[in-house]
């Protein structure tokens, strides 16, 4: 029998491993241009993580369920029996590690793990190498952190910092201008987001301090323990307004994050960075801590059903609304940058409609696939020098393993039995159709959901196809395609093997113990099987349009664009949020800045200087008296003197006897 | 019979004095008529401390006013050796001790 | 027992003098006078114990001394100081800042023992004003403040530096004299058998309501000058733009600090129903520095400017968790400035670096210096970054604190402040997207990385942001001791 005392004592290393490789890379970096100026070191605190966070995590599976929690006090405040805090308290920072965040750990340390390999072979020819590992450490280990978080406060500021990591890498090439300004939109975007949640914080620990019961809030600092559960429902009981607003407002800090509607923008954007980033940060871990955030409020926290109907909203008309973007974009990551957004959207509506676990399941799936196809696509244009889907074509001959894991990662993104992505969106969709009966709201988001699965075959096939079927490079000008070394095909491989079979590790009992709670794994009945029937038809059918329409070089044949028409153009103008955003910002607030600089200058300014004026005229004026003539002063004094006189005889007992004083 | 000398005949003398002074400072020109009608308002205070000083409660008090008189005397032998120096540095400098014509100090 | 805050004083005066008067060795007596005074806070920090609050409800002081000065029947004027959990992290602030400040102008070739000896006499009123606690010794340090400032603008500063000096001496001296007369008015009309704080403590409490409401205004008017707040503010960004960058980190990190200080020091402390009476005119004027401090910061050019209005910014949240009047949005006040001097001092130095790199600090003009300038493109992110609100870096506790401190008293009201950190991230973004990012040509050749004084003093201020933002307990464990908390 295991006892409970291995690693989870040292889970504080998983963030503070690849700290230290962030301060070591980003000081020593550019000392090490053997290693690949620091990336070997980055990738062996890489591995050191990996192997340490799967530790755990399967301690975690064989502990069937059980949680440790360390806590280390950040700041606090003694109590003074009287005032706002009674009892003063303390603000916690801790490592929690339960049976989510060990799964979280595993998607976390190996995705993170690959793509740092992956980025020797694929970063080679960059500048700036030692800049680009020790960010993508920092990243890794303020991920970690977020986690392994115990509670909210603590997610926050973790949440910010893998924020900030993201905002640099967007900006890795910092020279070009468009990547300078994606790299600030999607911060000021998550920003927006960030603002709710932190309000969404407040609200809560107000609630929780005013009604908590004694030593709770001290003890504990912010209400995100596991275990407090039933505590937290019993003192949010009688706050069913304030818990609505809390929920919403976690669930705006959640859609910044994760690019849901209407926080979507920055994500086709962030493709800006490189494709290895967009991978780990845009595709598999950053993006999901907001549907990790809402499944760990909705199990810790409880969200109300008006909660849960709008994230239901959001999340399934995201997935649609993001899809049909994909439709017809041309550049390859940003067709795939939709799919995320997209299949982000499903896990929202999954945590919504009550399945966090399920949300999670599909999380851990997406990951892998996820970054399967980002790496797969980089793999491509590191070969082709492109991203443009048009100017490529016949790589599937060229770059056989790149074709091959471009295919199994599309195949397992469109629901295809028996690839990953198949179990858990089908154990999505069956569970939301689950609750369809006692929720009929829930039909058109569920809907919706539903339509996205043809749609989301069809994009990735058309960008499948126009990739790799067909005549050879039509581009002349592009360098002949070649694959990369084992460092880019090793990755490539090791990710194909999991989008294919992640899918089915819950079926193992000890692996499900990881996501406890009802569908995992998935149980098949009657209504569960057609729904699949449907969802796989509505995959096959998209296959065979994208084939029917790019299959082998057809991608002459310009039919398929024209017949969308204007529609089209509303998509490739992404239905004009950018430009609504951009015109709020730079038109809006930037104008509304220069009125009030004109204000400060010539308004506030200009009554300073009015005054200034105003006193200098007077005294210009004034000092005519002062003559210089000796009798003149004297003259004042004898008047001064009379005055006081007067004053003193006369007018002040006049005063006194009218009783003016 | 009774004293001539009554206190309002007394304040009345040094009111007059310190007219004649205050008269003198507003009209003269010449730096040193000036500086007489200077003395001649300064003896008006004089002699108000030398006649209250009659009226004190104790001996030792009276010697307050007394001394205060005795002070100012000296004050204005002072002043007038400060002033008749100024009056001999503007004679030398100007050639006149017209006070009104002594400006240059104005700002 | 030994007079260590007299001894602070006399070393520093020492120090002050002795560099006046040290020609061309000056930058070695202020950088070693300068070290000295840290290692004395340092050892006040060590041995720091607070008393307490007496038995008859009246505050204690660590360190405390207290001699007669002027003592007349109806007159007690004191030598009187000593420290508690508001005050030493404002000590040790400037100790700080004037050790940084001396470093970063260690080059100064301009009458440098006149500039040195003005610096450390500025930090020797800062100091004074954090450490005295007699209204007249306070005032009396106070205006020691000033006049070095004035001549630091005056004669080292910019193209307008005459305007600028004056403004600022025009601007703070008005305030200087209403927050006298308050101070005055506060001691007299309640009897104080002194004027020392612990004489004026109980009678000053005491004052009826409409009296203290009157008094703590005319206090806000003349701390908050120096906060400064809205729309008292506009001889701030001209003075900081014609600064040295010597000055400019002093006038940021320390002389805006006073006017915090005293308002919680002699406003809050002496007038506590009279905060509370005024809340909602301090929340109006808190909310209205907060949002156009950050609005008006957008449109800058300049980047002192920049950094000034956000200045104004901070300074106004800091205001605001004094006004919500709670044990948590004091602690965040204190933490916040503390903040705010380590941060604006980096921005500060990083404006003028940029100056002296490319002659020029127009953020619309100068862009992609990140490859040529490095180290500086690094503190200036870093800066950046800490004072939008970052994580782990200093200003997120503080901030945290101040907005948790506001919810807890105003509820959704916060969402003004919590709205502005948008724009306040929006204009940092944006300063960092053109100066450091975008294309690298037109970037002068010449242009060479921070010298190692800049580079030095610099890193230590990033060291302290990293360090306070990863354990502020370091410093809230010394600010939870003074009486606002009332602890028994």
């Amino acid at each position: 029998m295991w006892q409970a005392t291995y690693l989870f004592d040292w889970a504080f290393l998983l963030p503070l491993l690849p700290a230290l490789s962030f301060v070591i890379v980003g000081l020593l970096g550019p000392r090490l241009k053997r290693l690949e100026h620091g990336g070997w070191v980055a990738v062996g605190f890489g591995f050191a993580t990996m192997v340490i966070g799967v530790w755990i995590a399967v301690e975690e599976m064989l502990s069937s369920g059980g949680y440790t929690d360390q806590q280390y006090t950040w700041f606090s405040i003694p109590g003074n029996g009287t005032g706002t805090f009674p009892n003063g308290f303390s603000l916690v920072v801790g490592t929690l590690v339960d049976p989510i965040s060990a799964l979280m750990l595993i998607v976390v340390t190996v995705v993170g793990f690959l793509v740092l390999l992956y980025s020797i072979g694929y970063m080679h020819h960059d500048g700036g190498l030692p800049r680009y590992y020790a960010e993508l450490s920092l990243f890794l280990a303020a991920m970690n952190g977020l986690v392994l978080s115990d509670n909210l406060l603590e997610f926050f500021l973790f949440w910010e910092l893998v924020g900030v990591c993201s905002y640099f890498l967007i900006g890795f090439y910092y020279e070009k201008p468009s990547a300078a300004s994606a790299a600030k939109e999607a911060f000021l975007v998550t920003r927006v987001g960030d603002i709710l949640f932190l309000l969404g914080i407040f609200v809560y620990f107000a609630t929780y301090a005013t009604s908590g019961s004694a030593g709770g809030w001290a003890a504990n600092g912010f209400p995100f323990v596991q275990g407090n559960q039933p505590f937290l429902a019993g003192a949010m009981g009688g706050h069913s307004t304030t818990l609505t607003i809390a929920g919403l407002l976690i669930l705006g800090g959640a859609a910044g994050k994760s690019a849901q509607f209407p926080l979507h923008v920055w994500l086709p954007d962030a493709m800006e960075g490189p494709t290895t980033v967009s991978a780990l940060i845009h595709a598999a871990t950053m993006v999901a801590a907001g549907v990790y955030l809402l499944a760990v409020a909705s199990l810790f926290l409880g969200f109300t059903p008006a909660d849960q109907l709008a994230i239901v909203a959001i999340g399934g008309f995201t997935s649609f609304f993001a899809a049909t973007m994909a439709l017809v974009n041309t550049d390859i990551k940003r067709v795939i940058a939709y799919s995320t957004i997209s299949q982000l959207g499903y896990m929202v509506l999954a945590v919504g409609a009550g399945f966090a676990m399920v949300g999670l399941y599909h999380l851990f799936t997406h990951a892998f696939f996820k970054a399967l196809l980002f790496l797969a696509a980089g793999s491509v244009i590191h070969a082709v020098g492109t991203q443009d889907l048009f100017k490529m074509g016949g790589l599937g001959k060229s770059m056989r393993i790149t074709g091959f894991a471009f295919l199994v990662g599309g195949l397992s993104l469109s629901g295809i039995v028996p690839f990953a992505g198949f179990w858990s969106k089908d154990d999505l969709l069956a569970s939301v159709y689950g609750t369809l009966a006692t929720h009929p709201v829930y039909w058109p988001f569920f809907l919706m959901a539903l339509a996205t699965v043809f749609l989301t075959a069809y994009y990735i096939f058309r960008a499948f196809f126009l990739a790799f079927s067909g005549p050879a490079s039509r581009d002349p000008t592009l360098p002949t395609a070649h694959e990369a070394s084992w460092v880019m095909t090793g990755p490539l491989l090791a990710l194909s093997g999991l989008a294919m079979g992640a899918g089915l590790l819950p079926f193992i009992p000890a692996f499900a113990s990881l996501l406890p709670g009802a569908g995992i794994p998935p149980h098949y009945g009657l209504s569960e099987l057609a729904l699949s029937g449907i969802s796989l038809g509505l995959a096959a059918g998209g296959i065979g349009l994208a084939y029917s329409l790019w299959g082998n070089g057809k991608v002459y044949t310009a039919a398929p664009n024209s017949a969308l028409g204007p529609v089209r153009a509303l998509l490739l103008r992404r239905y004009y949020f950018k430009d609504a955003y951009d015109a709020i910002g730079l038109r809006g607030l930037y104008g509304l800045s220069r009125a009030a600089d004109f204000v400060e200058r010539y308004m506030i300014d200009g009554t300073v200087h009015g005054l200034e004026r105003a006193f200098g005229g007077l005294s210009n004026r004034l000092r005519h008296i002062e003559s210089g003539v000796v009798l003149d002063y004297a003259a004042f004094l004898v008047s001064g003197l009379l005055f006081l006189l007067l004053f003193l005889l006369v007018i002040a007992p006049w005063l006194v006897s009218t009783g003016g004083i | 019979m009774s004293d001539p000398i009554t206190t309002a005949s007394f304040l009345g003398l040094s009111g007059a004095l310190l007219g004649i002074g205050l008269f003198g400072i507003l009209t003269r020109r010449n730096f040193i008529l000036l500086l007489i009608a200077i003395e001649i308002a300064i003896n008006a205070a004089v002699l108000n401390f030398v006649y209250f000083a009659a009226f004190a409660s104790t001996p030792a008090s009276g010697l307050n006013g007394q001394s205060a008189a005795v002070v100012l005397v000296g004050l204005a032998a002072t002043e007038i050796a400060v002033g008749l120096a100024i009056v001999l540095a503007l004679n030398r400098l100007r050639g006149s001790i017209n006070v009104t014509e002594a400006t240059s100090l104005r700002l | 027992m030994f007079p260590a805050l007299s001894f602070l004083l006399l070393t520093l005066l020492v120090g002050t003098v002795l560099t006046f008067l040290s020609g061309r060795w000056a930058r070695w007596v202020a950088l070693g006078s300068s070290m000295l005074f840290l290692l004395e806070v340092s050892g006040l920090l060590s041995g720091f114990s607070w008393p307490g609050v007496s038995a008859s409800g009246v505050p204690q002081y660590a360190y405390a001394e207290s001699y007669p000065w002027i003592s007349l029947p109806w007159l007690h004027i004191s030598y009187t100081v000593g420290v508690d959990g508001i005050s030493l992290p404002l000590l040790l602030l400037t100790a700080i800042l004037q050790l940084v400040t001396v470093l970063y102008s260690f080059d100064e070739r301009r009458q440098p023992a006149a500039y040195f000896g003005l610096v450390l006499l500025t930090c020797l009123g800062c100091a004074g004003v954090f450490l005295a606690l007699d209204v007249l010794l306070f005032f009396l340090f106070w205006e020691l403040v000033l006049i070095p400032m004035f001549f630091l603008i005056g004669y080292w500063g910019g193209l307008r530096r005459r305007y600028a000096a004056l403004k600022f001496f025009v601007y703070t001296h008005v305030g200087s004299i209403v927050m006298l007369v308050a101070l005055l008015v506060t001691a007299f009309y309640s009897h104080a058998p002194s004027f020392d704080f612990a004489g004026m403590y109980v009678p000053a409490q005491a004052l009826g309501v409409t009296t203290q409401a009157l008094l703590f205004a005319a206090m806000l008017f003349g701390f908050g000058i120096k906060f400064p707040i809205v729309p008292f503010h506009t001889w701030l960004p001209d003075a900081h733009v014609e600064a040295p960058t010597g000055g400019s980190v002093l006038l940021a990190g320390l002389l805006l600090k006073l006017g915090g200080y005293g308002l919680i020091r002699w406003g809050l402390e002496l007038l506590p129903t009279g905060l509370v009476h005024d809340q909602p005119l301090l929340y109006a004027v808190a909310f209205a520095s907060i949002i156009w401090g950050s609005v008006i910061a957008l449109a800058q050019r300049d980047l002192k400017r920049l950094v000034a209005y956000s200045s104004i910014n901070h300074m106004g949240i800091v205001l605001l968790a004094i006004a919500v009047d709670s044990n948590l949005g004091l602690l965040a006040a204190v933490l916040l400035m503390f903040a705010h001097g380590v941060v604006s001092a980096l921005l500060f130095m990083v404006s003028g670096s940029m100056h002296h790199t490319f002659g020029s600090r127009d953020i619309a003009t100068v862009h992609g210096i990140t490859p040529r300038t490095p180290v500086l493109s690094t503190m200036m992110m870093v800066g950046a970054l800490a004072s939008l609100g970052l994580p782990a870096l200093i200003s997120f506790p503080a901030e945290f604190s101040a907005l948790l401190a506001t919810w807890d008293r105003l509820g959704y009201w916060v969402l003004v402040p919590l709205l502005l950190l948008v724009v306040t991230a929006a204009f940092y973004l944006w300063m960092m997207q053109r100066v450091l990012f975008g294309p690298t040509e037109g970037v002068p050749e010449t242009a060479r990385d921070l010298p190692w004084p800049e580079a030095l003093a610099m890193s230590m201020l990033v060291a302290l942001t990293v360090l306070y933002g990863i354990l502020p307990g370091l410093l809230t464990n010394v600010i939870i001791h003074s009486p606002v908390y009332g602890l028994p």
